[in-house]
């Protein structure tokens, strides 16, 4: 919900620039999609060799998810990590700009349309860094229902780009947490009225987290889904995306948790078990699938 | 004439207090504490969005009241005096 203003303060630093994006999507235009990966290697290899901030950032998942490697085989699989986000972030654009087709396998879909046909409240999407939850998104259109996306202002531009959201024909919107009560009235009113709201389960930016086990360590990851979910007994579906080739996402919502407070325990005790589920499935994914995880964000810290 | 309602309004921030504490993570405050025009969230009580999910709710199932516009839940929301009046004007 709403950041505290420690976290108000933490600088996300965005890479790229507008010479940058228009180089790729030159490249997209004139060589196609699988050429412009090509480009990548020699980007992406600037980034490792100059960029320590960015470097540092995907250690902090690299060190946990790759414990037994030396430091310069964990390079490698940083280096391997920013071709595969490259490699998404051109996909997002080559999607939205209506340059590529993507084939989006959508695994558990017929039961998300049973949960919302049979749920007279909403849903609860819980999104997360691992693989391109932007696309996953627009695979989502389908079901016919408004996704309301809890995002900072500051977050609004780029991804309303990559997702053309919030024209008045669309139906993904957006509820700031900026405001007053970190838009929990407006969550709370679209949930009751059968809507899907998403929210971004591993990053606190400064939110109420609790201490769980992710990788084989401490990590603090956010239970605000959890404590509306459980508040407005909606359910919570996992929303994973998986870039399997080139042209072709599998996104996956077979995962619900259905967070509801039973009087016999604490409160934090059960929110804590939820986050616990919801880490887990991550854990499971990004074993499977390591350079699918972009949680350039050390979770690990306190 | 004023049609009578179950609950006066002294009846009503009690009953609100009583559920705050009750609901909320609020540690070694007694209802009896908190007082009238005591600011809810921020400063004051130091009550957070995440709080404010479980008073739309006790809202919703002890008085049968729903909170749907946020400007609107901004002015309720400040103290209990506040909800109280809200409570008691929409019951």
């Amino acid at each position: 919900m709403k950041p505290n203003k420690q976290s108000q303060n933490i600088n996300i630093r965005k890479r790229g620039n507008k010479f940058g994006f228009w180089f790729f999507k030159a490249l997209l235009k004139l060589f196609g999609l699988r050429k412009t990966y090509g480009f990548l290697y020699i980007v992406c290899l600037y980034y490792l060799v100059f960029d320590r901030p960015a470097v540092s950032a995907a250690m902090s998942y690299i060190n946990k998810r790759f414990p037994n490697c030396s430091y310069l085989i964990r390079l490698l699989h940083v280096y391997r990590l920013f071709i595969s986000q490259g490699k998404q972030l051109i996909d997002r654009y080559a999607s939205v700009s209506g340059h590529t087709r993507f084939d989006i396998q959508l695994n558990g879909y017929n039961e998300l349309i049973a949960l919302l046909q049979n749920n007279k409240q909403g849903i609860i999407l819980l999104t997360s860094h691992v693989g391109s939850w932007q696309i996953a998104l627009t695979a989502l259109k389908k079901a016919g229902r408004t996704v309301y996306l809890l995002m900072r202002s500051e977050d609004n531009k780029a991804v309303q780009s990559s997702l053309n959201i919030d024209r008045e024909q669309d139906n993904i919107k957006i509820i700031s947490p900026d405001q007053y009560l970190g838009g929990i009235v407006e969550i709370m009113d679209v949930l009751k009225k059968g809507h899907i709201v998403s929210i971004m389960g591993d990053r606190t930016y400064g939110a109420k987290s609790v201490e769980v086990s992710f990788l084989d360590k401490k990590a603090w990851f956010p239970f605000s889904g959890f404590a509306v979910a459980a508040a407005v007994e909606s359910p919570v579906v996992v929303l994973l995306s998986n870039k399997v080739s080139a042209c072709k996402y599998i996104v996956d919502v077979s995962n619900i948790i259905y967070p509801r407070y039973d009087g016999k325990y604490n409160k934090r005790q059960q929110l804590h078990q939820w986050v616990q589920n919801y880490v887990e499935i991550i854990e499971a994914f990004v074993k499977k699938y390591p350079y699918q995880c972009f949680l350039f964000h050390d979770v690990w810290s306190e | 004439m004023e049609e009578q309602k179950e609950m006066e309004l002294p009846e009503i921030r009690k009953k609100l207090k009583e559920l705050l504490v009750e609901n909320l993570s609020l540690e070694d405050i007694k209802p009896e504490e908190i007082k009238d025009d005591e600011i809810l969230f921020g400063e004051g009580l130091g009550l957070d969005s995440l709080d404010a999910v479980e008073i739309v709710v006790l809202l919703q199932r002890n008085f049968g009241i729903e909170i749907k516009d946020m400007k609107e839940g901004q002015k309720i929301f400040y103290s209990i005096d506040t909800l109280a009046n809200y409570v008691y004007e929409n019951m």
